[in-house]
Parts: C-alpha cells; structure tokens; sequence
C-alpha cells in the first residue's frame, strides 16, 4: 500500500510539473489535454465492502484518465477520454474508452453529439467517476452505486441536446435526448455477481434510449429536473454444466422491460449545495430462455448537504436509502426466493455519511470520510455487497472509513 | 460607554468599506470583444451562455470566452454576470471537459494580458476593470437581464426615409436592438438587420428616443419599417 500511495504522489509530483504543458497545437488547432487520478483506502469493521478486503483495510481504488480534445471548427469539437480503475476484483487495470466524442453545436438550443457518449442521468451520472468534482469520496451509492457503474454510463449512439431560455422571469429548459448501445466492461459489478454462481460473461449490453429534462428554474441556484431511460439488455456467457465433469453450457439473459425513472434537484445557495435525488430502477428479465424468470425493482434515493468552510476546506454529509424487492417465475423460481420484505438487512442498505475534503491545492485533493450503514442489500443487482468477498455470511451493519486522495489538471 | 460607540463606529465603518468596495467593484467590469465580433450589445442571457459555453456565435460570428484569473474583477465578474462562486465555475468547466462536451477557457493573469489576448483572438469575449485601456478591442454594452421587458416610450423621433430609396421604392423593416439606460437614454444601438442605409437613418432617429426611467439598462428590440410594403 505503502508503494502505491508513493507511487500515486510522484505521478502527481510529475503531472504537476507538466501542467504548463496542457495545451499544444497540431495542425495549427490547438489542443487540450487533461488528466485525473485518485487513489483510496477502505476500512469497514464488519463486512468486506465493494468488493475489497476492507475488514482488513485495502488500497485497492485506484482509477485514473486522460483525455485529448481539440475543436475542428468553430462549431464542430472533437475529443477522448481513457479510463482505468481497479476496485477490489473490479475493473482489475483493464483500461477503457470512456467516451470519444465529435460534438457539433448549431446553436445555443440544438447540437449533436456522436460516438461513444456520457449518459445524462440526473445530476452527476456522466461526471461519476469523477472524484475531484465533488466533496464526498464516494457518492451516493443508493443512486450512483460505483460497483455497477457500467449500467448507466456510456453508451455508444447519439444525443441530441440543447438550451432554451424561457423567458427572463421563468428561468431555462435544458434538454438532452440520446439513442445508443449500451456495452458493460466483463469486469464490472455484474459480471462479478454472476461468477459467483459459476456464469462467465462474454458480452453484457444493448440497446439504451431516453431523455433528459432540467429546469434551471428563475430562482437563483435552483434546478430540478427528470431523467428516464428504457434499456434492452442481453447478456451471454457460460454457466456451469448441471452434470458433473462436463464442459460449461451456453448461457443467455434478455429484458422482458427494464427502466430507469429519476427525479432530482440541486439548490445553490452561497457556499451549501443541497441536492436531493430518487432513482427506480426496473429490470424484467428472462434468463436460459425462461427457465427463470426474474423482476427486481430496486430504488434508490439521497439527500446531501455540502458547506465549503473555507476555500480549503469543505464539510458534507449524506443520507442514502436503498431497497430491492425481487419476484421470481419459471421453473427454476423455486430455486430463488423472493425478496419483498425491505425492512429486512439482506434487501436494503441505508447510508449516514459525513466528509471533509482539504484542498492542498488548485488540483491535488485528501477526502475523508465516515460511512455508518445498515443492511447490505444483496440481490440480483448488487448494491456494494458480494458473497465472494465474504463467505462466511453477511453482517447487518457495517462501519466504513473511507479516505482518498485525488488529483487532477 | 465611549467604547461602545468607538466599537460601533468601526463596526459601520468596516461594514461600508466592504459593502462599498463590493459596489464599487460590481459597477466597475468592463466587457470587451475582439473587433471582429459583430455585436456591440449583448444580453446578460446571451453573456451567461457564451461563458458557459452553451453559446459559440452571435450573430453569426465566432465567440469564445476568456477569464481573468481569481481576483477583484474575477470575483465582481462572477457575482455579477455569472451568479456562481469560483469553486462552482471550476467545477462546471471541468465537467464540461472531462465529459467531453466542451473545452476549458483560456485564463489569464491581468486586465493587460486579457486585453492584448482578446485584441488578438477572433472571436474572444473577456472582462477586465472599468479603468483598463480597451485599446484595440471594443466594449460591449450589457443588458441587466430583463431582456425583453416592456419600457414605455416617451419621445418618439421618426426615421427618417431618404429619398434615392424611397424613389426606387427600396424599403423594407430594420430591426435593431437598442441599450436603453436607467434613466431612459438611449445607450447603444447594433443593427440587427435590414438594409444598411435605412438602418443607419433608423439608428439616427432612435438614438434621439426617450423612455420612462426604470430601475437599470434594460435591452429591447426595435423595429421600423420603410415604405409601402
């Protein structure tokens, strides 16, 4: 651990001195390149969290990325971002695209982007991974929940944005439409999840649609606004042959439906933000041809409040809930129970959390952080907690303490 | 006794200094253009978006923003125009670039080099102190935000239609817009569009224009039509 936090600081200390070097020109256009980098330490008292070793203590979050962009034409900018993290058994240094995008604007109220695309989810979705942006370590993971990051991220397609103003006394309508494929990485959260019953995955993903709607509203400081998307997913693999000795069979999961609906608001006000979000997630689906059938509803939301103290130092605290219920059909039903009751630890995590973020400078940031959190969630969609990181079963509560460090220019 | 009240003097005292130097500061910006940029008016709604890089063209011309770096103008400019703390601004630009969906804006370090840096640049907006020299750049006129908002006209001096047009029956509707102060003076006027010459005799009646006093600049579109049709 000792080494990789050494080594994270000399790669700040070198990035640090290129930071004069941010900008070049090719082709006589010139180019902005930019960069992040954050490296974490869990420890949880009872259970493994997020795939790490954390009863332990663990280093293992670390991710990092660098993007290149330039502008073709007055209106036409084209960029790319490359991401890697490694987070317990996640990511495991398997670097990826995470959006290479031409972005043409013909006014303020249309523009097109096109490639591989962040996803506009409600407030922070495409800005996640982003540690630097915001006070807390890890955002709230009832809505943004990092092990499953790939759910919702990217998707390769288009979307079709814009802004328009309403009038001077009813404030501005942004507006994002998208249309693309969805294409989790094999070593996410999913993935992960389904090892533990044997299933390898060779490709998780499909199609995604939706919409955006934000509502800068005439009171200063004030947004709220809705996001909705419908997904078709479909994911293949192998699972492990019922008979013994026998070669893995071929394994496949559809969407019957799968949604997404969430609401949220941000207030402004001075140095407190105040955000609040509510996320439901659907997901119907046929697995082995309808051997079993499976609907999960899980939802999610927060309230944050963050005070920036001093321009060094700010403080924040979250309350995050989460609940999954899930109802099984099909043959193989009497093999999953269902899960309906939320009061129950195993169907809910419920997350009280405090922050302080020091500022050492412009780009380098330290976060600690107190996670005080009940039940552990475990469904077909997890929620940061795994059998595989903890075999000898789950406790019901779970003390985390979370510091990180970050950097960015 | 006597203490208290010294205690209270330096409290209004420090109280005026803060309160005056913030005024002082917020009526003190000045918004420059490269002299390319072909607008002499601009709206506070249009300004927002060119800094939040929602917008890159006004009247079909190429803008782009530039800032100052943290500092009274920085700071005046931002509780001003932008209603964002610096922490917020950072935070926006940079997920603009690290989602891919816009660039972060050229920074400078003093009113000098943003001046020489705007004076160079097609298309670059910037802000700098009410005393900097805007040598080779122009100073744009700022509306307050009531974009829109109905001023009542009180003297109204008709254009007039010059005859060689009028004779080969060239007219047509000029559109303009037009800065009018607090006090109801006609501030600026940019021709928005229609025939350049009727434009020009439009914008000589305009400026003559008088309207009710209100409680700042307000910005409104003006149109005038020439002849038969």
């Amino acid at each position: 651990m000792h080494r990789r936090v050494a080594r994270l600081v000399f790669a700040c200390f070198c990035v640090g001195q290129l930071l004069q070097a941010q900008d070049f020109k090719l082709f006589d256009r010139e180019v902005q390149v930019h960069g992040f980098a954050s490296q974490g330490f869990v420890y949880t008292d009872t259970n493994n969290w997020l795939t790490m070793n954390t009863s332990q203590g663990s280093a293992a979050f670390t991710d990092f990325g660098f993007n290149a962009s330039t502008n073709i034409t007055d209106k036409l900018r084209v960029g790319a971002q490359g991401y890697d993290r490694n987070l317990g058994h996640l990511g495991q240094y398997h670097p990826l695209l995470d959006w290479a995008v031409a972005d043409y604007r013909f006014k303020s109220w249309l523009g097109f982007r096109g490639g591989k695309v962040k996803t506009t989810l409600g407030l922070y979705n495409e800005a996640q991974d982003l540690d630097f942006l915001y006070t807390f370590a890890l955002l709230p993971q009832s809505v943004y929940p990092t092990d499953i990051r790939d759910a919702t991220l990217a998707h390769s397609g288009g979307d079709i944005y814009g802004s328009v103003p309403l009038s001077p006394h009813f404030g501005d309508l942004s507006y994002t439409a998208f249309v693309g494929h969805r294409s989790d990485s094999i070593y996410d959260g999913y993935a992960y999840l389904a090892s533990s019953y044997g299933v390898r995955f060779s490709s998780y993903g499909g199609l995604q649609y939706g919409a955006d709607l934000r509502w800068h509203t005439p009171l200063k400081g004030l947004l709220v606004g809705l996001s909705r998307i419908n997904q078709d997913i479909t994911s293949k693999g192998t699972s492990p042959n019922p008979s013994p000795g026998g070669a893995p069979i071929p394994y496949s999961s559809v969407s019957k439906a799968d949604w997404i609906n969430q609401f949220y608001g941000e207030y402004i006000v001075g140095k407190l933000r105040i955000d609040s979000e509510y996320r439901r997630a659907l997901h119907d689906e046929s697995t082995e041809g309808g051997l079993l059938l499976s609907t999960s509803d899980t939802r999610g939301w927060y309230v944050s409040g963050t005070y920036r103290v001093t321009s060094r130092l700010a403080v924040g605290s979250y309350y995050s809930r989460y609940t999954i219920t899930v109802v099984s059909g099909g043959p193989l039903a009497p093999r999953v129970p269902d899960q309906t009751d939320t009061s129950l630890p195993g169907n809910h995590v419920y997350d009280k959390v405090v922050t302080a973020r020091v500022d050492l400078n412009r780009f380098w940031d330290v976060k600690v952080e107190g996670h005080f959190m009940n039940g552990y969630g475990f469904g077909p969609y997890p929620d940061g907690f795994y059998l595989q990181v903890n075999p000898q079963g789950f406790q019901p509560n779970t003390n985390a303490l979370v510091v990180k460090t970050g950097f960015n220019f | 006794m006597k203490y208290r009240k010294i205690l209270l003097f330096l409290l209004l005292a420090a109280g005026s200094m803060i309160f005056g130097a913030t005024v002082s500061l917020a009526g003190d910006i000045k918004m420059i253009a490269n002299s390319g940029v072909n607008v002499g008016i601009i709206s506070l709604v249009e300004l927002k978006a060119v800094f939040l890089e929602e917008k890159s063209s006004i009247n079909g011309t190429h803008v782009e923003p530039v800032l100052e770096k943290d500092g009274p103008v920085h700071e005046a400019f931002l509780q001003e125009y932008l209603g964002r703390s610096e922490d917020d601004l950072q935070a926006y630009y940079r997920t603009l670039v690290f989602t891919g969906r816009g660039a972060m804006p050229k920074v400078l370090g003093s009113d000098a080099e943003v001046v020489a840096y705007v004076a160079r640049t097609r298309g670059a907006i910037g802000y700098v102190s009410g005393a900097a020299s805007a040598e080779g750049v122009k100073t744009l006129a700022i509306g307050d935000g009531n974009e829109g908002a109905e001023r009542r006209l009180i003297t109204r001096v008709e254009p007039e239609y010059p005859e060689t047009l009028k004779r080969l029956n060239i007219g047509g509707t000029v559109r303009l817009r037009v800065a009018i102060s607090a006090k109801g003076n006609v501030e600026q006027i940019e021709l928005l569009g229609g025939n350049p010459i009727l434009g020009e005799s439009a914008a000589f009646a305009v400026k003559q224009w008088v309207y009710a006093s209100a409680k700042s600049r307000t910005i409104v579109e003006v149109n005038l039509h020439f002849g038969g049709y």
